[in-house]
């Protein structure tokens, strides 16, 4: 619920009556009254930009949700079709004057679209199987990360998959996985490096291996925590698999609200354990950017709701801890030997507006001697791959990364940096299908083996 | 609307490009004036002027009202769709044509937004000045119907002096090609005239614009007053005193703690009564001397603190901040009215207190912003629209304000436009004379007034028949029935 009217004088009308009962599940009314409908914040809509239309951007569909709740619309496949055009990336809320949360919006009205939408058995069944089985289980994972690199060696993958239709998709816009000792999981405790001269012990961490980035990317696991340890920082890794945002941003709340319980409360013991407060850190931005509404979503939980606040209150991203230790300068970067420059440095959406992390990554990088960067101008800017928006709309998520695509190639960077799993693969498809010659890393890869210790 | 229509309206411009029915339609049922809304038939969305001159005859042949529309930000209802209309978007034409730094001159087709046009000519040193406070959306084509101004436009002047040529799409469907630049163009000045005309005369579709060299040095103050006054009359004094800054901008202590609390947040200070902000632009030596003067006004004037930008950074923060004052405002009221009042410039303290007298005496919030320069008082009146008692006391303060801005010798209209919401003020600025000769003149483009109708001149100086109210009219005849 909005609580944006802080100024709202006490003589103020009250407004009419609710007529917006039928809509409760499906429209944050109160939020969609915060938009004043000014438009500044659709020409920062990757899906108004392409699309030209105003249905299609965030004031618009901000106007189409009070109108379903007010009425005037129906919720019918026109209004669908809009949300789901939609790629929750957030740009819109840095630059809404108003501070409309419209990524919570969103959720809701996905959730409740979900609740109301007739979908084929075929449908429920694979929205069951990805939502509730494989995505909250690290066997199940490990099963599908086994089979997948199964049929990727084998060449099976590219055989099968115009047979699969839109799993088939999915399967060839992978990357390759590696093999199973590169997908180990982390051990549970990892100790940080005391330097004899240190003082006061860093804050030890609790750190999330997210579900699909051990089995696609679980290196970048790897270097986030020997970074971190070798910073001094003590990481605990948690058991539990996926926070949930995949859940909240494609109409499943009720599971996302379980996951997101069953990862605050083994933090809650975990620092029990630990007799300390333990600050929950991710590498991957959508992840990072949904731990920190935590407190939002399970505001309303008599058991958990209160722990939920607290945790989300500390959530960082891995980065914040480390760049303020360059300003300081107990901590020096090297020469990097394992990337060629230049390097240009993308934000994922989830990071530079749903964490409001800007800067942390660029004094990383501006720390690593001799590496040569370029700015790229639309690097806040969506890459399409929105979590699993990139697998449901192939065709969207490609004429979204179109023009970041052609400014890359431009720029003469030979380097992209990121750090989220989603947008990886997304720049990894894209390149590849352009046939550029650019590696896509991760900012922990790059940074941690040019840590001086 | 007849199938076959809308049959070779797809054939034209592609399924994307052309919103038929349906939900989709309803976001485009106003501009930033919320209070009036009317959703539109259809809404057309060509990729060039070939698609757009197209389109414009099969509908001309049909006889179908057209409403051009950018980016929907205007603050007078020009782009509200009218009742049978259908609506052209210029969404879709969003591209940098030509960039001439040694021309001084930008070519773009009329769906490019402002603030993408600057960062086109960033790197020649040069920048498109007219800067509406929309700019990060709206687009040229949209501010040349306004003729719209902005902070800036103080020194550099509005939209009209930045306009070097256009492309018109006529309402019959012809194109109309003035975009040769000519620094003084034979016989009338087409582009003159079209420039403010509201989307009453046709639609433009590229737009030449002037390119103006980014100044060697430029100086941001922000001058903080116990009151509005002070702040008024710092800057009546830098008028009489001939001095020229390029921005004068003043924010009162609402607007101030709505930025304040948004991602636009400049750090003003919360507890001002006012602020004012006067930007310098020149040579560092007129800059120097001109800020010296400055200084003297504003502390005379008793100014309680000031101070200086001190980096580029620093100076974008305090424009973000002024720039995204109506959307900040959502914090305080569901809805706001932006007027956009005009008085000679000697008179802004006068005017500022009678404002916030007439809202006092309907009990409405008012928040005041206004380009100070130019007299362009934006009193911002906060609402909601579901409450139609105040929407109508809302319209009724508006109405005041207009008539007692043209009591104090001044206009209808700064920058926003006439639109729907001002028609009535035509009737008090002219005389009946004048708005059949403007009738004339609109005419002559337009014959069969299908462009963007209602809008601008009076019906009633049009003699037009209308069996239909026009989206608002209730609103407005509800206030005028209570009143009477």
């Amino acid at each position: 619920m909005s609580t944006g009217k802080e100024f709202a004088p006490p003589d103020a009308t009250p407004p009419q009556a609710d007529p917006i009962a039928h809509a409760r599940d499906l429209v944050d009314y109160a939020a969609s009254l915060d938009c004043i409908h000014c438009g500044l914040c659709i020409s920062s809509c990757p899906t108004y930009r392409i699309s030209g239309r105003e249905s299609a951007s965030p004031r618009g569909r901000i106007h189409l949700m009070r109108a379903a709740a007010e009425s005037r619309v129906e919720a019918d496949a026109d209004f669908a079709e809009e949300m789901d055009y939609c790629l929750v990336c957030r740009n819109c809320e840095s630059v809404c004057p108003a501070g409309v949360q419209f990524g919570r919006m969103m959720e809701l009205t996905r959730d409740g679209l979900e609740s109301r939408r007739q979908r084929k058995l075929s449908a429920r069944l694979a929205r069951w199987l990805g939502f509730r089985i494989v995505l909250p289980s690290r066997l199940a994972l490990r099963l599908v990360g086994t089979l997948t690199r199964l049929m990727q060696v084998t060449g099976l993958a590219r055989m099968f998959a115009p047979a699969l239709g839109a799993a088939g998709r999915a399967l060839q816009s992978l990357p390759a996985l590696p093999p199973a000792r590169e997908r180990a999981l982390l051990p549970a405790r990892n100790r940080g490096l005391r330097n004899t001269g240190d003082s006061d012990a860093r804050p030890a961490l609790f750190m999330l291996e997210g579900c699909a980035q051990p089995e696609l990317f679980g290196h970048v696991n790897r270097s986030t925590v020997d970074a971190l340890c070798a910073a001094g920082h003590d990481v605990h890794v948690a058991r539990a698999v996926c926070c949930g945002a995949l859940h909240a941003h494609n109409g499943e709340l009720d599971q996302a609200r379980q996951l997101a319980r069953i990862y605050v409360q083994e933090w809650v013991r975990s620092c029990a354990a630990e007799g300390a407060e333990l600050i929950p850190i991710t590498n991957a931005s959508g992840c990072g950017a949904h731990l920190r509404e935590y407190g939002e979503l399970l505001a309303g939980d008599a058991q958990c709701g209160a722990d939920a606040a607290r945790f989300s209150a500390l959530v960082r991203d891995w980065s914040e801890l480390l760049s303020p230790r360059i300003a300081d300068g107990s901590l020096k970067l090297t020469a990097p030997t394992n990337v060629s420059g230049p390097v240009a440095w993308d934000d994922p959406c989830h990071l530079c507006h749903g964490q409001g992390v800007r800067e942390d990554p660029r004094v990383l990088l501006k720390a690593i001697p001799g590496l040569e960067q370029v700015e790229l101008h639309d690097s806040e800017s969506c890459c399409g791959s929105a979590g699993i928006y990139s697998l449901l709309r192939p065709a969207d998520g490609a004429a979204i990364l179109a023009p970041k695509l052609e400014t890359l190639a431009n720029s003469g960077a030979r380097t992209l940096v990121t750090s989220n799993p989603g947008c990886q693969m997304q720049w990894l498809a894209g390149i590849r299908s352009k046939g550029m010659d650019v590696r896509v890393v991760h900012l922990a890869e790059l940074v941690q083996p040019t840590q001086r210790t | 609307m007849d199938a076959a229509l809308i049959a070779a309206l797809r054939n034209v411009l592609g399924e994307a490009g052309l919103v038929g029915s349906g939900s989709r339609l309803v976001p485009y049922e106003s501009d930033g004036l919320a209070m009036l809304r009317h959703t539109p038939e259809m809404v057309l969305l060509p990729r060039t002027t070939a698609e757009a001159a197209h389109s414009m005859r099969l509908l001309a042949e049909a006889g179908v009202p057209v409403v051009g529309r950018g980016a929907g930000t205007g603050l007078s209802g020009g782009a509200t769709p009218v009742e049978g209309g259908v609506v052209i978007s210029l969404a879709r034409m969003r591209d940098v044509l030509e960039v001439d730094p040694a021309g001084r001159l930008a070519r773009v087709q009329a769906g490019v937004v402002n603030a993408d046009l600057t960062r086109a000519a960033a790197p020649h040193g040069l920048f498109y000045a007219p800067d509406p406070s929309s700019q990060m959306a709206c687009t040229i084509g949209g501010n040349v119907a306004e003729n719209s101004g902005g902070p800036h436009c103080f020194m550099h002047g509005s939209t009209t002096r930045h306009i070097l040529g256009l492309v018109i799409v006529c309402a019959d469907g012809e194109v109309l090609d003035l975009s040769e630049p000519q620094p003084d163009p034979s016989g009338y000045d087409l582009i003159g005239s079209f420039v403010g005309s509201e989307g009453t005369l046709g639609l433009v579709t590229e737009v030449t614009v002037k390119l103006t060299r980014v100044p060697p040095v430029t100086e941001t103050l922000l001058a903080v007053f116990p009151g509005l006054d002070g702040a008024c009359d710092s800057v009546s004094d830098m008028i009489a005193a001939r001095l020229e800054p390029s921005a004068l901008e003043i924010l009162d202590r609402l607007t101030i703690q709505a930025v304040e609390a948004s991602v636009f947040a400049a750090g003003y200070p919360k507890t001002a009564e006012a602020v004012l902000l006067v930007e310098l632009e020149g040579s560092a030596l007129e800059v120097d001397v001109t800020s010296k003067d400055v200084l003297a006004i504003l502390e005379q004037r008793g100014a309680i603190e000031l101070r200086k930008a001190r980096d580029p950074l620093e100076r974008r923060k305090l424009w973000a901040g002024r720039k995204g004052a109506f959307g900040a405002m959502g914090r305080i009221a569901p809805d706001l009215y932006v007027a956009d009042a005009v008085v000679p410039r000697t008179k802004l303290r006068r005017m500022v207190a009678r404002t916030a007298e007439i809202c006092r005496e309907r009990n409405l919030r008012l928040a005041t912003v206004f380009h100070a320069g130019d007299g362009n008082l934006h009193p911002n009146i906060c609402y909601d629209r579901r409450d139609l008692d105040e929407v109508k006391r809302v319209l009724e303060a508006g109405r005041m304000i207009l008539q007692e801005c043209i009591a104090a010798g001044g206009s209808l209209t700064g920058e926003h436009g006439v639109g729907l919401e001002k028609l009535e003020g035509m009737d008090m600025l002219f005389k009946q004379a004048d708005l059949a000769t403007m009738c004339r003149m609109r005419d002559a483009w337009d014959p069969e007034r299908r462009m963007n109708p209602g809008k601008l001149l009076p019906v009633r100086a049009c003699r037009e028949v209308r069996t239909n109210p026009l989206p608002g009219v209730e609103a407005r005849d509800a206030a005028a029935g209570a009143e009477s």
